[in-house]
């Protein structure tokens, strides 16, 4: 009998006291070099949302400048630098550690029961790394910055000399902590889940961080290529995107996207995890379609790699490459519509409370599918070739990374954060938040699809060209700008909301949801060793109604003592003859 | 003898020594457990196929131009 | 050789593998399939590098590619066929090592290990001695571009490799591994095999096709 080498871990009582290890001492080990992924999620918390002020800081300046047709604020050197300096943070250092770093670390070790990760000193180094990266990627602006957007294509972003190749190094860096970080999740899914959890009594937001790290782990080591190929360029002059020396510019795009395509996966695929938990414990009905929804995040795990050129259509690539590119791009559409449908399911009958991690979870569900189907029409190559580098793509990117991956992550945060703190969030204030974002979001990006379908070219510090055939494009980019200004409002009520309920918002206890997975059933926030006793697993979690699939619970007596064959099906018959 | 023929005379041997030697502890190692076995297996039989690849650019089958 | 693991053996090797405590067993477990992910993610690495080579070679207009109006010549395949022996040579080298552990003999592990060390210090140097031969530059041609990338970066994982197993070579004899308990020598030759089939790839790549 090999030891460990089933999937379904053996269903036998852990007595597993022995395994507790001592608790941390001292201020360093306990919440700087934190081996916990509880306080490692919170550290990626922290350093997500700095990142994301000086990000979303960079994105208004952005607003600022497209004020006026000529160019409000800045050159057009200092533009380039602008976007380049929104979007890189906001990818690398903003999403991906808040999706995957924050409610990854922090809740899939525990909805599995488990003590920690696979390699918990591991998962310490990756965080550290991400701070690092950002110090180096900021120290770019010392040196003139970045400038060719973040995706920065050579040979156009080889002009950027000392910050050019600082920026490879800096995302290189990143891509170093998301491959470990993928890594470890994918073990600590495979072989550290608590007897009796099987692959299909796993929560969905366990499938969903399943699904992220597969793709984690594997394209992120293709975008480290992408740009050490290009660092190589910058610095020691080798050729591979150099045409007068054999290279190719369209070697780089290919190289990155097949990177950045899965990416956005990586931002969405938690946020749908998140959503898989939402719905139902605010629905109060099972999730619809678990098997549907778990097979899905799978799908499109494999599918997203396959896709990555849709990116590329109007750079020279031949017709007959195109078209297999938008079939795959129409297909990976499908598991996600799929989920969506599922979600719908889900609800449609339900006891709805509009609690605010349930408000985002429901905005989510029209934003995200919006920004998809505007997808859609950007996968069609004809109608790619006319939006392509217009503000249509600005707009539905932000619809599905704003109304998608930020509303899963806030619903997320709103969700988790009595189970990380022990305190309620304000009802009221998280209302307003959501209320302003929700408006925010659709009314500075909605415009920019018309605007982009009218010819208006992103990454232009101004358009007073097109201003002069499109007069009222001037209104709809003051009106955005405005517009953007109800999301810093939502994010400043927001930040004021998380630190004042530290201290005054009501105590949650175990369970303030009456939600059915793992980690509500411990004490808010759980105690550094997670689980005294390892639980055992019975069902899946989303049963409402039955009694709780679990034994060997952290509670003196368990509140719904575990069903038994006899209990479950029913009073004994009459005898028989009577 | 040219210092080319003989490293391919060298390589020609050496390929089958080892690619031999690779192939009999594949066959020895088949009925063990484990994914260190499996990887291990998979790994082995890629380095008998590197020697096959040897032993033909070592006879000019392969990789043979001007 | 064939002698050198005899096929009884395997019964008690599996034996010896098994009889430990849960815990380390679980861990065991769990390290090697992170450590296994790890070279699946190396793998990817080298395949992005694979692709650039081949993107390149496809899309050139000749190759060997025209450099200041002469054509590059190809790479020689005597020598590398030879320098490729060696380290398939010091795969084989390392298994045996690993068995004659397993089989708790220490002194034929010990020999055994020493020969992948120097067979791999020899593939080195035969890299360095190709290296000198190639009639183009990192910067001057894609050529040079991904051949010196790609083989740099494969010397680079080799040059590692032996380091790491003359640190296990270290290791083993101050008894940090048991019969039972060896998991740095598992991973070890397990990254040595991996090191060996990439070199496969390239040898394939840059040499035959």
């Amino acid at each position: 009998m090999e030891a460990g080498m089933h999937a379904t871990p053996a269903l036998h009582e852990h007595d597993s006291d022995d395994h507790i290890h001592p608790p941390p001492e001292g201020f360093i080990r306990k919440y700087v070099f934190s081996l916990d992924h509880k306080v490692i999620g919170v550290q990626y918390f922290i350093t997500g949302i700095l990142f994301m002020l000086i990000g979303g800081s960079f994105a208004e300046l952005i607003r600022l400048q497209l004020w006026k047709p000529e160019g409000a604020i800045m050159s057009h050197e200092a533009y380039n630098v602008v976007y380049t300096m929104h979007g890189t943070p906001m990818v690398w250092l903003v999403l991906i550690p808040l999706v995957t770093g924050a409610i990854g670390n922090f809740v899939m070790p525990l909805q599995i029961g488990a003590r920690d990760v696979a390699f918990p000193w591991l998962n310490m180094i990756s965080f550290w790394i991400v701070p690092l990266s950002g110090v180096v990627l900021f120290s770019t602006l010392l040196y003139g910055g970045a400038h060719a957007g973040w995706t920065e294509y050579p040979p156009i972003s080889l002009q950027d000399g000392v910050a050019g190749a600082l920026w490879c190094l800096s995302i290189i860096l990143v891509g170093v902590s998301s491959t470990m970080t993928g890594m470890n999740f994918m073990v600590t899914i495979i072989k550290m889940r608590a007897p009796g959890m099987t692959w299909t009594r796993m929560p969905l937001f366990v499938w969903a961080t399943l699904a992220t790290a597969l793709m984690n782990m594997i394209a992120t080591v293709a975008l480290s290529a992408a740009l050490l190929a290009l660092f190589l360029e910058h610095v020691y002059n080798v050729p591979f995107f150099d045409p007068s020396r054999g290279g190719s510019p369209l070697l780089y795009q290919h190289m990155f996207w097949f990177y950045s395509h899965p990416a956005v996966y990586i931002f969405i695929l938690p946020a749908f995890g998140v959503i898989s938990e939402v719905l139902p414990t605010f629905a109060r009905k099972p999730i619809f379609g678990y098997k549907m929804i778990a097979f899905s995040s799978m799908a499109i795990a494999i599918l997203g790699f396959a896709v990555w050129a849709h990116h590329m259509y109007p750079s020279g690539l031949a017709p007959w490459i195109q078209t297999p590119f938008m079939i795959l791009t129409f297909a990976v559409g499908v598991p996600t519509g799929i989920k969506i449908f599922s979600w719908l399911a889900t609800i449609w009958g339900g006891r709805i409370q509009l609690t605010v991690p349930m408000l985002y979870a429901l905005a989510f569900l029209i934003t995200f599918t919006f920004g998809g189907i505007t997808g859609i029409f950007l996968a069609s190559v004809p109608a790619n070739l006319h939006e392509h580098g217009s503000y249509f793509v600005v707009g539905h990117f932000h619809y599905v990374v704003g109304g998608g991956a930020v509303f899963g992550f806030l619903a997320g945060l709103t969700y988790w954060y009595p189970k990380v703190t022990g305190r309620m969030l304000d009802e009221r204030m998280g209302k307003i938040g959501f209320w302003l974002f929700f408006a925010g979001l659709n009314l500075t990006f909605l415009p920019m699809h018309w605007l982009g379908l009218e010819g208006m070219a992103r990454r232009y510090a101004s358009y007073e060209y097109f201003a002069k055939t499109h007069p009222d494009s001037v209104f709809w980019n003051q009106f955005a700008t405005v517009s953007s200004f109800l999301m810093v409002a939502s994010v400043a009520l927001l930040a004021v909301n998380l630190i004042w309920s530290l201290r005054h918002g009501k105590l949650a206890g175990n369970n303030p949801w009456g939600a059915r997975t793992l980690e509500w059933m411990i004490s808010s926030p759980p105690p550094y060793y997670n689980f005294k006793k390892i639980p055992i697993v019975y069902d899946r979690p989303y049963d409402f109604g039955e009694p709780l699939p679990y034994r060997n619970l952290d509670h003196e007596t368990d509140p719904y003592p575990a069903p038994t064959r006899a209990s479950l099906a029913g009073p004994a018959p009459f005898p028989a003859g009577a | 003898m040219t210092p080319e023929t003989f490293e391919k005379t060298l390589a020609f041997i050496g390929a089958v020594v080892v690619g031999v030697t690779a192939l009999v502890q594949l066959k020895n190692d088949w009925k063990a457990h484990g994914l260190d076995a499996l990887v291990t297996k998979i790994l082995l039989g890629l380095m008998a196929v590197g020697c096959v690849l040897a032993l033909l650019a070592s006879v000019n089958v392969l990789g043979a131009r001007s | 050789m064939a002698s050198a693991v005899k096929p009884l053996g395997l019964q008690a090797v599996e034996a010896r593998y098994n009889d430990v405590e849960r815990h380390y067993a679980e861990t065991r477990d769990i390290r090697l399939l992170g450590f296994v992910f790890f070279l699946i993610s190396d793998c990817v690495l080298f395949a992005s590098f694979i692709f650039a080579y081949m993107y390149l070679r496809v899309s050139a207009p000749a190759w060997p590619p025209f450099v200041d109006g002469h054509q590059l010549p190809w790479f020689d395949t005597a020598f590398a066929a030879l320098n490729s022996v060696v380290l398939f040579g010091s795969g084989v080298t390392m298994h045996f090592a690993l068995e004659n552990w397993k089989h708790l003999n220490k002194q034929k592990f010990n020999a055994w290990l020493l020969a992948t060390i120097v067979l791999g210090i020899a593939f080195l140097l035969g890299q360095a001695h190709e290296w000198s031969l190639i009639k183009t530059t990192w910067q001057g041609s894609s050529m040079g571009a991904s051949f010196f990338t790609l083989t740099g970066m494969h010397g680079f994982h080799v040059f590692v490799g032996v380091i790491y197993l003359t640190v296990l070579g270290f290791q083993a004899n101050r008894g940090v591994y048991t019969g039972s308990k060896y998991f740095g020598l598992t991973a070890g030759t397990l990254y040595w095999h991996f090191v060996d089939v990439i070199w496969v790839a390239l040898f394939f790549l840059f040499y035959l096709w």
